[in-house]
């Protein structure tokens, strides 16, 4: 049994809204797990399920083996950092801190000592003594996920924790929250919109889309072997390209027709026999391929340059390919321009490809999804 | 909690049945002694056991007060006119001089600009005896004393301030980029004030000017002290039922229900209207 | 076409200088992103541009033609707002027919122009619709399509991809450019996000507390920052920071990072014994058999690359970058080595870039 157990949970509003649909989730101890969605997918009505703001409408969660929707928040034994901040006015960011350590009984030197910790593992040492509203949003925000990992509660939950915080101080934070979190052996749901820090911070991910779980994976699953076209193209910046094909089984070659008479050409073996197989009941297919993994290279399809953008550390390359657009991303500096044509080359084991009308993954380079 | 048993569900309806009661009650007796006669209002106990009658608005309408011991007659129809043209006229006025205040106090900070609008509003603050005495002087040097127009006039201390702070709040909450949006587009500011500003804040124009109405509607002193008969609202009206020889509550309680209906059918017409308006809501982007 | 010049702009709200003394120049046809933090006066700078709020003191030329105290309507102006700004009363048609409306268009040239517009943005099924029906998305093209509608010479953008999601704000930042070109306009596009500055932008100017702290190509902000401040704006995990005093031995001038020698691009002679920091970006710095010793903290992947935080002898933290996929160490100790030419060398106290002195000599080797 696993840690956190989430089954059959749905939520609906008011007899209407079915925000959450059948959600089954289980979180081993130790684990942080990412809620990823655009807004309004039910990620954070789960998160608040869990930490007791909203009722179960049907289903179970239990925590540590025993069974929690039908407890108040308090007595759930989690800790959470909310995206509003919430911290008390009254108090100073460390007051507010040391709230947190109020029902543990701690000796005040432990408690101070604890305090310093967080507060210097969030960069808001220099303000400790400052109130609320004297701060910037990002320091409150700072300040709410001190309170909410200075504990050590059963679960922690994180909604949106790092939304208000600078670029510069995010990417630095993850890394030292993660660390944090790891040492401690601690247990963490974090809920997000960015992927970015789902990526970073999490060893899962829940990737939710109108309330229903679309895939529950690690980020390099997600990433490699997703489970529909939604979670293909929802995983990764840029997104994935992806382009309507029609394969053509010609015993040697195997060719995935596109728009405008353009034609991946591939020697049939790079494909097992029980793809081809699939491929050949003649179902209208999708084909999805990473920027990192479309090629500038000698002998590949024409694809005429439309924008080519360097951001510092990369180049993003868009190019007309196949009625449609393909984007390519490299690591070096481009030197083309709008109008050039450059040829496009795509490796099988780079391809995904999934049913047109279901969305379901059917093959991830070349092995059956 | 979102969750409610049976029980609560049950104890929140009868709360709100016992609140609702509790304030039509009023209105509803009210309704009830219009349609009774003088004898069945004040027997002991009451009862809402009665044979109903309309001679109370038989005689209003007609005009004719017939009490046991005399006949006089009552211009209560002409109140009820009065009260109209006096109110719409007020309305009228301060909707064409207050909206463009409004809008100007909304968006330009001049230097006094607040203190202004506020000396404005506390004209609301002032007990109206303290302005009768001097108003009622110069009215009469100037010849407006019982006139529709001085009474318009004077109309406006109570319906200005009222639209003028509603209105104000209405055109703050637009936000002031659809504007600038109409207005790089190449529109003039009169053109963004009229196809942009006023059509965003209607409904609270429309809310403003109702509650104005009511206001003037209901306003007793001025129009008792600066109003002849034949110019007087039904409020002042109304004290020609307590004659010498009785009170006549039945005719009184079928003039208020008269007189509540031109205002009650405006709210509820113009309900509709304000809450569309208001959640129109996309103003915001 | 009209180009934009702007001579010391100058805006003072309660005693606080939003703007103060801003002077820059966009070409004819060119596009300008105007970058910075919140707060920095970006906003205020394009409303004064657009003739939305009055400067206190300066003068802004279009087309060579003095519009400083000219109403909006008068300026020839296009504009899409960060919140849209949509008329909420007017379906989506009306919007985007605004401004054609205002030029006194007959129906006829007015249905064309917008027809065309709404195409070109691919809103042309939601024309009907008023702007709480529209996704975030359309109505993010809709402001744009009132802005574009009338071929205005002068286009300002105010972050308009800021509330759309991050699809499609990847999607428009290729497109914007070769739309923005087709139409000719010259524009100044505001924005918070580097990225989009570097993208969109044929020149970005960088704005800092309501001065233009650097303007320049975006290679050079990016490869030669003015200053630490605008270095750690510009880049994707931050660019590494570390304090060093540059010395010289008979190779060359070096600093020292935990007892390794890291040799410096020729030219920075006169930086030798000077309070100094170092600035080397993640993607410069790479996992090697040789290097400064690290203790490996955290491995996040990020936007087809991994991320790692590692930290050295002396408690300082480093990031390294390399392309996803890559092979390299992912925890316990390594080493990391820097590829010294792209490191950036700046004054401890100003804060400002130290230029290298090339001689000529040295150039023409």
């Amino acid at each position: 049994m696993s840690y956190l157990e989430i089954a059959s949970v749905n939520k609906i509003y008011g007899g209407k809204v079915h925000a959450v649909k059948a959600l089954d989730l289980a979180i081993g101890q130790g684990e942080i797990v990412a809620l990823l969605g655009s807004s309004g997918c039910g990620k954070t009505s789960t998160l608040r399920m869990i930490a007791g703001f909203e009722e179960v409408s049907s289903g179970r969660i239990s925590l540590g083996g025993q069974e929690v929707h039908r407890l108040p928040p308090g007595r759930r034994g989690v800790a959470m950092a909310f995206e509003g901040y919430s911290l008390y006015p009254p108090l100073t960011l460390r007051e507010n801190i040391a709230f947190a350590l109020k029902g543990e009984k701690l000796a005040a030197s432990e408690v101070a000592a604890r305090v310093e910790e967080v507060a210097h593992l969030v960069e808001i040492t220099a303000i400790l003594d400052r109130y609320p509203s004297s701060v910037s949003g990002g320091q409150q925000q700072r300040a709410s996920l001190a309170r909410a990992l200075i504990r050590r509660a059963a679960l922690h939950l994180l909604d949106e924790p790092m939304g208000q915080l600078e670029p510069q101080l995010r990417a630095l934070l993850r890394g030292r929250i993660k660390h944090f979190i790891r040492e401690r052996g601690l247990t963490a749901i974090l809920v997000t919109h960015d992927q970015t820090e789902a990526n970073a911070l999490a060893d899962r991910i829940a990737v939710m889309e109108n309330g229903e779980l679309q895939q529950f994976d690690t980020p390099a699953a997600l990433k490699e072997r997703p489970a529909n076209l939604f979670t293909g193209t929802f995983i990764g910046e840029p997104p994935m390209n992806v382009f309507d094909a029609e394969p053509q089984d010609s015993g040697g070659r195997l060719a995935f027709r596109l728009g405008e008479g353009a034609s991946l050409d591939y020697d049939a073996g790079a494909f097992p026999g029980a793809l081809r197989e699939r491929l050949a009941a003649g179902r209208g297919i999708t084909l999805g391929v990473r920027p990192h993994a479309v090629r500038i290279a000698e002998g590949g399809l024409t694809a005429q340059v439309a924008a080519n953008q360097w951001l510092g550390d990369q180049t993003h390359i868009s190019a007309g390919f196949a009625g449609g657009t393909i984007v390519s991303v490299r690591h070096d500096r481009a030197d083309l321009r709008q109008g050039d044509r450059i040829p496009i080359a795509i490796a099988p084991a780079d391809l995904h490809i999934f049913d047109r009308a279901t969305g379901r993954a059917i093959s991830h380079g070349g092995q059956l999804a | 909690m979102t969750h409610q048993s049976p029980l609560e569900r049950l104890l929140r309806g009868l709360a709100l049945v016992l609140v609702v009661c509790f304030f039509i009650f009023p209105i509803l007796w009210i309704v009830l002694m219009s349609f009774q006669t003088n004898e069945t209002i004040l027997r002991s106990p009451p009862s809402v056991v009665f044979r109903p009658t309309v001679s109370n608005y038989a005689a209003i309408i007609s005009g004719h007060l017939d009490s046991n011991v005399a006949s006089m007659g009552i211009e209560f129809m002409r109140n009820l006119m009065n009260s109209v043209i006096l109110s719409a006229g007020s309305v009228a006025l301060s909707l064409v001089l207050g909206v463009p205040a409004a809008y100007a106090f909304a968006r330009h900070k001049f230097r006094g600009s607040e203190d202004i609008a506020f000396t404005l509003l506390s004209f609301r603050f002032a007990p109206p005896l303290l302005v009768l005495l001097p108003l009622t002087l110069y009215f009469q040097q100037i010849g407006l004393a019982d006139t529709y127009l001085g009474l318009i006039w004077v109309y406006q201390l109570i319906c200005l301030p009222l639209i003028l702070w509603i209105v104000r709040g209405y055109f703050e909450d637009i936000s002031p980029d659809i504007e600038h949006a109409y207005r790089i587009a190449g529109h003039s500011w009169f053109s963004t004030f009229c196809r942009i500003s006023l059509p965003l804040a209607g409904p609270g124009i429309a809310a403003a000017a109702l509650l104005a109405f009511i206001f003037a509607w209901n306003n007793f002193v001025f129009a008792l002290v600066l109003a002849s008969a034949d110019k007087q609202p039904v409020t002042v009206g109304a004290l020609a039922f307590v004659t010498a020889s009785g009170i006549q509550y039945g005719q009184i309680a079928a003039a208020v229900v008269l007189s509540i209906l031109p205002v009650l059918a405006l709210a509820l017409y113009a309900q509709r209207y304000l809450v569309e308006g208001l959640s129109l809501g996309a103003v915001k982007g | 076409m009209k180009a934009i010049r702007i001579e010391n702009l100058t805006k003072t709200y309660k005693g606080q200088a939003v703007l103060d003394g801003v002077s820059l120049e966009v070409p004819e046809g060119g596009t300008l992103a105007l970058f910075g933090a919140s707060g920095a006066g970006k906003t205020v700078l394009l409303r004064c541009i657009a003739g939305a709020v009055e400067p206190d003191a300066g003068r802004i030329l279009l087309g060579g033609e003095d519009v400083t105290g000219l109403p909006p309507e008068a300026r020839g102006i296009g504009m899409a707002f960060q919140n849209f700004a949509l008329f909420p009363h007017m379906s989506a048609e009306a919007n985007i027919a605004s401004p054609l409306e205002a030029r006194r268009s007959s129906r006829a040239q007015i249905l064309d122009g917008v027809g065309r517009v709404a195409r070109l943005l691919k809103i042309d099924h939601v024309l009907g619709h008023h702007p709480k029906a529209l996704s975030n998305g359309q109505k993010q093209r809709t402001a744009l399509a009132r802005a574009l509608v009338a071929e205005p010479d002068v286009l300002l953008l105010d972050d308009p991809l800021r509330n759309v999601d991050a699809k499609l704000r990847f999607e428009m930042r290729l497109e914007l450019p070769r739309l923005l070109a087709d139409r000719g306009a010259t524009v100044i596009y505001v924005t918070q996000d580097y990225k989009e500055a570097m993208a969109i932008g044929q020149s970005i100017a960088v704005l800092d507390e309501g001065r233009i702290a650097q303007i320049g190509t975006p290679e050079d902000i990016y490869l030669r920052p003015a200053s630490i401040g605008i270095a750690r704006l510009f880049g994707e995990p931050v660019i590494n920071l570390l304090d060093v005093i540059p010395e010289r031995d008979e190779r060359g001038v070096h600093v020292r990072l935990s007892d390794q020698k890291l040799y410096l691009a020729p030219g920075y002679e006169a930086a030798v014994g000077r309070a100094a920091v170092i600035g080397l970006r993640p993607e410069a710095l790479h996992f090697a058999e040789h290097g400064i010793p690290v203790e490996i903290e955290a491995e996040t992947p990020f936007n087809e690359k991994t991320v790692t935080l590692t930290q050295t002898k002396r408690g300082r933290e480093l990031f390294v970058s390399r392309p996803a996929g890559t092979p390299a160490p992912s925890e316990g100790s390594a080493r990391i080595s820097a590829a010294a030419e792209n490191a950036i060398l700046f004054d401890r106290l100003t804060g400002q870039r130290i230029v290298p002195v090339l001689h000529a000599r040295e150039a023409a080797a």
